[in-house]
Order: structure tokens, then C-alpha cells, then sequence
């Protein structure tokens, strides 16, 4: 395959992977507006929100002040921002049309068509807020679509892995951010220890994952707890968005890559250490080592295996 | 003005089913499978990119659900002029090159083929492989009466356009599969693997396995991209971008995920000054450098082979039938049609004379651009291009205004007629010329137009070759 036909199947999967993850928080910062605004600390989720996406500073750069409005145009349609959804749609169209061949109709008719329903279903209104439910919706069911027929129609061949790449790397970039920037509701502390805050707090995150009743599930209904929550988020291999879930996803699929070309690289070998390392932690472990400098080396490494895999199918170089 | 459909004021018996079937359709059935239509194409992706200064926006090409019918004693003579043709353009494309034997038998003068801007130096000499230097040629056909096809130009270069012959007939089979079963319709659906097999004859000298072939596009954002794609997608090859390849000692790779990989013949979709930054344009960025190199030391081969274009120019059009006659010592079995050259005198002053009923075409000129249609022209339009063609004759070639045949279209919701014409696409190989049974007919939207080209209002129609 064309490197460059790997490039842009890799970055068409990863850009959907973002615009779904951005419903999400989006989805997040509509519960909260619905909250009486007396806490100070529930207009902040707004900032997490920014800052979870990335791109609080250019956002600030341009508006100046946190108002949720801006921060709905900022992260749905701006022009401006590459990553509001409505780009990330747009660009994962782009990639996937400049490759166009290696997708099944079926995929390229989920893309195309999502492209073509755009300015219908993420249009901008006065009220916005009233709007946000409906268009959440419709972004979710175009990512579910699209991955659908990715999972359903594609040959399961190296283009297929370097379609689930795109999406894993971006979900673990995407996790790790928002427990680091929410990193502190998560420290075991004497003030906090079963208030409602935290309740609330511990659910937005789980929420904003789109695992709320999962966890419930998951947990048989006990009670929320902060060791339990970084079990979740982290270590948990039955929740889709865990950290270990897409360490996993991308070991397999490098190692699949590295079988497929009869080739090995750097990316290998660095993955195929952090899937072991996160598979011997507990929770206990982390708190111990300290949750923030955790998810700084975890971005670190994750980073590192990108740049390795990248220099090598992308680039042809590996240096 | 000519309509296909009758003959003395009767239905053809070619059209009868269709006709019938045209004028049973009820207005709101209409409406909604014009609609269908236009989803379908959308769905495909099937777009063509207009330009402007701000962005490029995505335009769907206007599909007519009325067919276009060939009869099959029509198309055997349509076949095999086309196929003449392209036989002699690429004897004409290989002498020229080397011995030069039809300029030394004075039957073309020398500066139009020397002098000409199309005419490539760098390719004197050099031995093409298989001596093709168009593979694909698309002549534009068109119609006059009821006997009588004639040809208005013949694209050598990168003709476009298969595409749509394809999807055409996909959308029209799909939203009336009735009419295929009352018709004995010739298939379309044979022309990417076709073209993979006249290619693949065409492999470079130094090529001793199964041959490599990959299309060469200038990017998403050239209006044929999707043709591009759709191409690559039907012929299983790559689709490369200049960025993709590489030359390294003369030898032409691309970048792959498993490493570099060796390609043996581009179909390239760009234009000959963008090919290679170090041999021609040395600002083109979509460009491999060293291919051209890699060309001539035959290790790739690059159809159509650089400097083919002088073949379709406007001026050495109106030679055509010296040269069937002078390469295959046949008559010319489809008329050209008449063509005063303003290079010379006698004929500068009948046009200067007669700018009124004339077709003014700029000889480097495509796409409809830069040509004066004297009827339909203002007094100052005239003029402008009578002061053109004073300060550079050998620019300029007229026609007689032709009355193109015309077919119904479904206008709102009635029928009624428009200008069309034909372009069937040739494939030249190693040991075979073929084409498919079919073609690509565009049609002039605007009643009264005689301009077919996308880009100035046409569209498109399925073309049916009966098989009687």
C-alpha cells in the first residue's frame, strides 16, 4: 500500500475518533448548563472542557473570555479551529476521498454522505444551547456509521489496521487528557471524600466518556470511589475507553502490521512494553506513583510509539 | 436542424420503445427519478471542482435520463473511423519524432510541426516503447444528418470523461432496469480492463516481470480527481501523486508501506510541463524529478508519452485525412470537418470576410474557451477577434457553424431537443486497437447552445450502441 494511502486512512479514522470524542464533551457541558449556576466550580467544566480538547489557548487567543456559546461555535463549526467537528468531518472526508479506492462504497458512501448532511444537521442557531441534544445525537450516529461499515464492509487487511490505529491512538490521546486535566477530583482527599461534589464531579468525567452506566454496570452498582474510577478509566479492559483498552488495540494492530510486512520497528517493541506495564498496575499502584506523573509518561510513551510508527510506514525512515 | 429521433417526421425505429416510454412517463414520476438521479451521483461522489479565487466548490455534472441510441450499422463505421484514426495519429506522433518522412514528402509544412509549441525537442529520437505514443485518444463525433458523423477534434493527451460514460449507463440500469430488457444494449462495463491491457502492453524497455502500472493525478483538488480514482479503483493500480514517487539511478519507485516499490508505466492524468521539475517546469511541485530520465533510459514508460499533444492541435487537426492517407493509404472513413487555416492567405481573407458564419477556434485552445461563434457573437466580439487574428494568423483556425445533431432532453418536465456529440475513447495497445461499444455524449443544456462542454453549461447523457 502507498504510504501516503496509509497516511490518509490513518488520519480519516483518527479525525472521526476526535469528532465523536467532542460530542462527548460537548454532551458533558450540556448537562452542566442545566445545573443551576450558584457553584463556582461547574462554570469551570467549561474550561476543563477547552482544555480537554486541546485548544484552550487558541480558542482564548480569539474570544478572549470563557462564554459556553463561543465555546459551542469554537468547538462545532469555527472555521478557524482544524479540530471543531465540523473540520474534523470535513478533513477525515478529504483523507478518505484522496484515497478513495481503499475504502469500500460503503464506508466512503458513510463518509460522503455525512459530509454532504453537514450543513444541514450543524447549523448555526441563535440558541444554540436548545439545538445541542439534536446535533450530539446526529454526530454520534454518523461516527457510529461510519465506523460501522469500516468494521462491517472492510477487508481485514493492512488498511484496516491502520484505520483502527487512527481511531485508538486518538481515543488514548483523548482519555489520558481528560483524566489529566481532571486529574485532581481524582486525589484521595479528607475535604472532598464522599460529597457531592465529587459525586457530581466523578460522573461528569464518566459521562463526558460516555460511560456512566457502564461503570455501574461494571461495578455491580457499588458505590463511586476514586481508586474505583482510575480502575475504570485506566486499567479496565471491559470498558471501551479505558486507557489499557487502547493500548491493547494498538499493540494488536502493530503487531499484525509488523506480521503482515514481515518487518519489525522501534513502535513494536516500545507498545508491546506499555501494554505489559499497564497490565501489572492496580490502582493502589498509581496513586502511589501519583495519578498526574502516571498519565504524563503514559502521553509521553503513547507519543513516542506514534512518532516510531509514523517515521516507519509513513515516512518510509526510521531513524 | 437535424433531431436523431425522427425521420421524416416519424419516430425512428430505434427510438420507438424509448420514445414511447419518454412520453409515458407522468410529470411527478419525472421529477422524482431526475432527483433519484442526482442523489445517486452525489452518493458516488461524482463531482467536478469549479474554481475560483477563494475556494473550490464541488459541482455535480447535469445527467439527462434520456438515452442516446446508436444504431449498430452507425456505430461499425463510427468504430472503425475512430480506430483509423488513432492508428494514424500515432504513426504520424512516431515519424515525426525520428525521420520526419511526411514533412520531407511536403505534405505538411515543416514550421507547423517544428515550430509548434507542442512539439517536444527533448523528444526527437528516442524510441517510445511500441511506438505508441497515445494510448488513449477520445475524438469528438459529431452529427449532421442522418448519414453523415463527422470529427471536430481528437483529444490525444488526457482525454476525460470514461467515467461518466460508466456511471451513466450504472445509474441508468439502475433506476430503469425495464428498458434493458426490451433493448439489446452493448455494455460499457469492459473499458478499465481494456485500458489495464493496452497499458500493460506498453511496458519499458527494461521491465522483465508483470508490469507495474499506476495513474499519475495531479491531486483531490483537479476537477478530475474523481475520474482519477475511479479509474484506479476499476483497474485495481494505485493511484499515485507526484509526491508518492521517487527516482533513484534512473529507476522510478513508489513509497509504499512495505518500502520502495518499482512502477514500469504511469497513465499520467497531469500535463507535460508538470511531469518532471528538472526537465520541463521547473516550478511544478506535483512533479517527479528524474522521471523523465528515468523515461528515457526505459525504465518507465509514460503514457501519453510527452509531446503528444501537437497531434490534437487545431492546426494539424485539418491534416488528419493527408495523414490516413499518407501512414495507412486508406481514404478517411469519418470526414473532418472543413477547416480554413488563417495561416494562409486565401483562407485568412474568406474568414476575415466571413467572421459572421464562422466558428473562430484558437488552435492551442480546450474546453470551449477562447472561440468566437460568429452567429450567436456581437458586432464588438467580432471585431475583437478580427483584430486577433490580424496580429497572429497562424493562431486561429474557422469552421463553418455546424448544425449538430440534436436529442430530446426531459426539459422540466417535457421533452425537448438539444444539441449534442459523441466521444468514444480509443485504446491503443502493443498488437490491439479497441474500443468499447459505447461513448460518452454531451449535450448542451441551454436551448438553441452549441457549446457542450461541462464546463459552459453541458451535461451528459447514457449512450446506448444497439446490438441489432
Amino acid at each position: 500500500m502507498l504510504s501516503r494511502t496509509a497516511e490518509n486512512l490513518f488520519w480519516s479514522a483518527r479525525y472521526i475518533e476526535r469528532a465523536d470524542s467532542l460530542a462527548r464533551l460537548l454532551e458533558v457541558g450540556y448537562r452542566i448548563s442545566l445545573i443551576p449556576n450558584t457553584e463556582k466550580g461547574y462554570t469551570n467544566e467549561w474550561e476543563s472542557i477547552l482544555e480537554t480538547s486541546g485548544i484552550k489557548n487558541e480558542y482564548l487567543k480569539k474570544y478572549k473570555t470563557i462564554s459556553k456559546e463561543k465555546i459551542i461555535f469554537y468547538l462545532l463549526f469555527d472555521p478557524e479551529n482544524s479540530s471543531s467537528v465540523k473540520n474534523c468531518i470535513k478533513t477525515a472526508r478529504e483523507n478518505i476521498r484522496m484515497v478513495r479506492t481503499a475504502v469500500t462504497l460503503e464506508v466512503w458512501n458513510a463518509v460522503n454522505s455525512s459530509y454532504h448532511e453537514l450543513d444541514k444537521n450543524l447549523k448555526e442557531t441563535k440558541n444554540i444551547l436548545k439545538e445541542l441534544p439534536e446535533i450530539i445525537e446526529w454526530i454520534k450516529k454518523q461516527v457510529n456509521l461510519i465506523r460501522g461499515t469500516i468494521l462491517n464492509t472492510q477487508l481485514i487487511n493492512d488498511g484496516y489496521d491502520f484505520l483502527i490505529l487512527g481511531t485508538y491512538f486518538e481515543r488514548a490521546d483523548f482519555t489520558a487528557r481528560i483524566i489529566n486535566v481532571k486529574y485532581f477530583i481524582l486525589l484521595p482527599s479528607i475535604n472532598y471524600v464522599g460529597s457531592d461534589i465529587d459525586n457530581f464531579q466523578w460522573s461528569l468525567m464518566l459521562r463526558s466518556i460516555s460511560s456512566f452506566r457502564a461503570f455501574k454496570w461494571a461495578y455491580g452498582g457499588q458505590e463511586i470511589t476514586y481508586t474505583k474510577i482510575i480502575d475504570f478509566l485506566i486499567l479496565n479492559m471491559t470498558c471501551p475507553r479505558s486507557l489499557i483498552f487502547s493500548i491493547e488495540k494498538i499493540n494488536h494492530h502493530l503487531g499484525r502490521l509488523s506480521k503482515f510486512y514481515k518487518q519489525t520497528s522501534t513502535s513494536n517493541k516500545k507498545i508491546g512494553l506499555m501494554y505489559k506495564k499497564i497490565k501489572n498496575l492496580n490502582a493502589n499502584k498509581i496513586t502511589e506513583i501519583g495519578l498526574h506523573e502516571f498519565l504524563k509518561s503514559f502521553i509521553e510513551e503513547i507519543n513516542y510509539v506514534y512518532k516510531k510508527f509514523e517515521q516507519k510506514y509513513f515516512f518510509g525512515v526510521e531513524t | 436542424m437535424y433531431n436523431e429521433v425522427y425521420k421524416n417526421s416519424k419516430v425512428r425505429k430505434f427510438y420507438n420503445q424509448i420514445y414511447d416510454w419518454a412520453k409515458s412517463l407522468p410529470e411527478n414520476v419525472i421529477v422524482k427519478k431526475k432527483n433519484e438521479a442526482e442523489n445517486l451521483f452525489k452518493k458516488i461522489g461524482i463531482t467536478f471542482s469549479v474554481y475560483n479565487n477563494f475556494d473550490s466548490t464541488e459541482r455535480l455534472i447535469p445527467f439527462d435520463m434520456f438515452p442516446r441510441i446508436i444504431s449498430s450499422i452507425e456505430w461499425k463505421k463510427i468504430k472503425k473511423g475512430v480506430i483509423q484514426r488513432a492508428l494514424a495519429i500515432n504513426a504520424f506522433l512516431n515519424d515525426i519524432y525520428n525521420s520526419g518522412e511526411i514533412i520531407k514528402a511536403k505534405l505538411i509544412p515543416e514550421n507547423l510541426i517544428y515550430k509548434n509549441p507542442a512539439y517536444e525537442i527533448k523528444m526527437i529520437g528516442f524510441k517510445v516503447p511500441k511506438r505508441i505514443y497515445s494510448p488513449i485518444i477520445g475524438s469528438d463525433i459529431v452529427r449532421i444528418n442522418e448519414n453523415i458523423f463527422k470529427v471536430l477534434e481528437d483529444n490525444c493527451r488526457t482525454p476525460s470523461g470514461v467515467s461518466y460514460m460508466i456511471e451513466n449507463r450504472e445509474i441508468m440500469m439502475r433506476m430503469f432496469p425495464e428498458l434493458f430488457e426490451k433493448l439489446k444494449i452493448e455494455t460499457v462495463e469492459n473499458y478499465p480492463s481494456y485500458l489495464l491491457d493496452a497499458l500493460k502492453s506498453l511496458a519499458p524497455k527494461k521491465c522483465n516481470k508483470e508490469p507495474k502500472v499506476v495513474i499519475l493525478t495531479p491531486g483531490s483538488l483537479n476537477s478530475a480527481y474523481y475520474e482519477h480514482s475511479f479509474l484506479a479503483d476499476l483497474m485495481g493500480v494505485e493511484l499515485v501523486q507526484g509526491t508518492d514517487l521517487f527516482v533513484d539511478e534512473s529507476i522510478t519507485y513508489m513509497k509504499t508501506t512495505r518500502g520502495p516499490e518499482k512502477v514500469d508505466i504511469i497513465y499520467r492524468r497531469i500535463d507535460d510541463k508538470f511531469l518532471d521539475p528538472i526537465t520541463f517546469d521547473s516550478s511544478s511541485l506535483i512533479g517527479i524529478p528524474g522521471l523523465f530520465d528515468s523515461y528515457k533510459s526505459g525504465n518507465v514508460n509514460i503514457c501519453s508519452a510527452p509531446g503528444s499533444g501537437i497531434a490534437d492541435d487545431k492546426a494539424i487537426y485539418s491534416y488528419i485525412p493527408e495523414i490516413i492517407k499518407f501512414y495507412l493509404g486508406e481514404e478517411p472513413i469519418l470526414d473532418n470537418v472543413k477547416t480554413w487555416r488563417c495561416c494562409e492567405e486565401d483562407a485568412k481573407k474568406y474568414v476575415l470576410n466571413n467572421l459572421n458564419k464562422l466558428v473562430v477556434k484558437e488552435v492551442h485552445g480546450s474546453g470551449g474557451y477562447g472561440l468566437l461563434i460568429g452567429s450567436k457573437s456581437s458586432k464588438k466580439e467580432i471585431e475583437i477577434f478580427r483584430k486577433k487574428i490580424l496580429l497572429n494568423p497562424a493562431n486561429y483556425i474557422a469552421q463553418p457553424i455546424l448544425e449538430l445533431s440534436s436529442v430530446p432532453i426531459f426539459d422540466k418536465k417535457k421533452l425537448s431537443p438539444r444539441h449534442v456529440d459523441l466521444r468514444p475513447f480509443c485504446l491503443v495497445g502493443a498488437k490491439k486497437t479497441k474500443l468499447v461499444d459505447g461513448g460518452l455524449t454531451r449535450v448542451a443544456l441551454n436551448q438553441g447552445s452549441l457549446v457542450v462542454n461541462s464546463s459552459q453549461g453541458g451535461g451528459v447523457k447514457d449512450t446506448w450502441v444497439l446490438n441489432e
